[in-house]
């Protein structure tokens, strides 16, 4: 461990800097941005709804969603149960299913549903974009660079950062403040974000972030259903949402609140 | 009325942007040397929207040759498979055929493509927007309502299929898809204003105490439009036009209370009076209005 109010100094070559500490850096920026137009490059869309029924089928769950969503802003308590009444049967008895003759079967094995395959393979060219370069990357790093001494913060840490900021470098008294050259890549690898923002835009696919929401939202017009599930049963769940739901109209009473808004607006 | 009042002036719009239709698209032309290189440039997309924006702008405007231009260049780009450039395709045959019977070759080719692909909703909304010009209204809402049965929750769909249950006098249908449409959109105040307008239409239509709960209603749309969006001339001139004391007056008993909706009028008057005399001290080109809005809203005022 370091001495404590002794400063430690250790000599460094001024050729650390150019040949490790700012390679380290391009190298990391340079595949952050191949990886954002490779990833733009592989992406596929998904795929469009193929016929008219399975449209009906992806939709018809989304705007049962918009009905218990915006009801309140629009409809009053006829139309309301009157549309109800209609999606929630039309859901129990598999109305709006694409057919509707496999109601309650065990849904098909993905592995031989090609729709189902075709957007797993695409999460899978997502993370083998993520996966390959680090690892070349990494190992890449390791036999060049490894076991270099290559920055001193300008801030004492504690003993805790020891790991995080000398991996690498076995010696046990080194102060915490000596960064080596592996732990210098991993503060590149989560620390380039806001660079990344910067030089190709906020929605970049460079970000691991953003590759781990994307599969959370779908984009309007997607398949609401991951594949492998069972339209059935989320239509089922979906009905009983509406049967829970507790309708009220903000149209109530709006004469008054109309006048009172445009009334203090001219007082 | 207010509908026509409202597409009058997106012409005047369109007529002025089409006449820079030359200038924008010799600029393109120029600059797409350019813009390949620059693959990587993130606006490429919004140069395209543009010009499908011009496109339209020119068919508007009868300014056929330019929009040709501008639809080489989007099929240069997309493809003449892409589906939205297929439609535009057919857009521009529909706009240059020279009698009905071209119409109807159009009307053959979209049935071709539909029966290749089914969910081609660009054509197939063309293909109802034609069937609508060749006055095969019935037609036109059967094939809509096919449409939506397969993409519930398209909004542009369901106003469409509001304003053909409207011309065909069938109100209380048309106040349905209008409320589908809202409850997709719910905040749209100018479709709130168009559902108080139907709603009123199809009051007038009834008599007695349903026409009065019909009426309520269609004050709460108007009230709601105007709540959304502040002195929106349109909501409050629904909003006049529906609580004109000649009708409150008539009621016997209404769930908002008398009091309120003649308040509610006296404000929807002096709100129009205002905008009216605030449009007539401006100079004729600051002003938000067409002259023909105004008139109406004068119409309105006089006759009320």
């Amino acid at each position: 461990m370091a001495l404590q109010g002794l400063e430690q100094t250790i000599l460094r070559d001024p050729a650390l800097f150019y040949w490790i500490l700012i390679p380290i850096t391009v190298v990391m920026i340079l595949t952050g941005m191949l990886r954002h137009y490779a990833t733009v490059l592989m992406n596929t869309p998904p795929k469009p709804a193929s016929t008219l029924a399975e449209s009906r089928e992806r939709l018809t769950l989304l705007r049962a969603v918009n009905l218990r969503n915006h009801a309140s802003a629009v409809l009053s308590k006829e139309s309301f149960e009157m549309r109800k009444n209609y999606l929630v049967t039309g859901f129990q008895n598999g109305a709006f299913l694409k057919d509707p003759n496999n109601r309650g079967q065990p849904p098909a094995n993905p592995m031989t549903d090609p729709a189902a395959m075709e957007g797993m393979m695409g999460m899978m060219k997502g993370n083998m974009m993520m996966m390959i370069p680090q690892t070349l990357i990494m190992s890449w790093i390791n036999a060049f660079f490894s076991g270099f001494v290559i920055l001193k913060l300008p801030f004492p840490l504690t003993i805790r950062f020891k790991s995080m900021l000398q991996s690498g470098v076995m010696t046990r008294d080194l102060d915490v403040r000596w960064v080596s050259s592996l732990s210098w890549y991993f503060l590149n690898l989560f620390g380039l974000q806001g660079v990344f923002g910067f030089i190709l835009g906020s929605d970049n696919a460079a970000n691991h972030m953003a590759q781990q929401m994307g599969p959370m939202n779908p984009a309007a017009g997607a398949n609401p259903f991951q594949p492998g599930q069972d339209p059935h049963k989320m239509y089922l769940n979906e009905a009983e949402n509406l049967e829970v739901f507790e309708h009220f109209c903000i149209l109530d009473g709006i004469e008054e609140r109309v006048l009172r808004k445009y009334g203090a607006g001219e007082a | 009325m207010a509908a026509s009042l409202i597409r009058g002036s997106n012409l005047k719009t369109a007529f002025h942007r089409s006449q820079q239709a030359s200038v924008l698209l010799g600029q393109q032309s120029s600059g797409r040397s350019l813009s390949q290189l620059s693959i990587l440039s993130r606006e490429g997309s919004d140069d395209f929207d543009a010009l499908e924006k011009l496109f339209f702008s020119c068919i508007q405007s009868t300014d056929d040759e330019s929009a040709l231009l501008c639809l080489e260049r989007l099929t240069r780009r997309f493809g003449s498979s892409n589906e939205r450039v297929m439609a535009l395709r057919g857009l521009y045959d529909e706009a240059t055929a020279e009698s009905a019977a071209s119409l109807e070759l159009s009307l053959k080719r979209y049935d071709d493509i539909l029966s290749h692909d089914p969910v081609n909703l660009p054509i197939l909304k063309r293909r109802i927007a034609l069937l609508r010009s060749l006055s095969k209204t019935s037609d036109a809402i059967s094939s809509l309502l096919q449409v939506l049965n397969a993409t519930p929750t398209d909004v542009e769909a369901w106003c469409e299929l509001a304003e053909l249950y409207q011309s065909q006098g069938m109100s209380p249908q048309a106040v349905f898809s209008l409320e589908e449409a809202l409850l997709i959109v719910p905040y749209a105040w100018n479709v709130h204003a168009r559902l108080g307008e139907i709603i009123y239409i199809y009051a007038r239509s009834l008599d007695g105490e349903a026409m009065f709960k019909q009426l309520q209603l269609s004050i709460r749309h108007f009230c709601r439009s105007v709540e959304l969006c502040d002195d929106y001339l349109r909501g409050f001139y629904g909003l006049a036009l529906a609580t004109s004391p000649s009708l409150v007056n008539e009621a016997s008993e209404l769930a908002a209370g008398k009091e309120t909706l003649l308040s509610l009028h006296a404000l929807a008057r002096r709100k129009l009076e205002q905008t009216l005399s605030a449009e007539n001290s401006r100079q004729a080109h600051l002003r938000q209005y067409d002259e023909s809005e105004l008139s109406m809203v004068e119409n309105l005022l006089s006759g009320l």
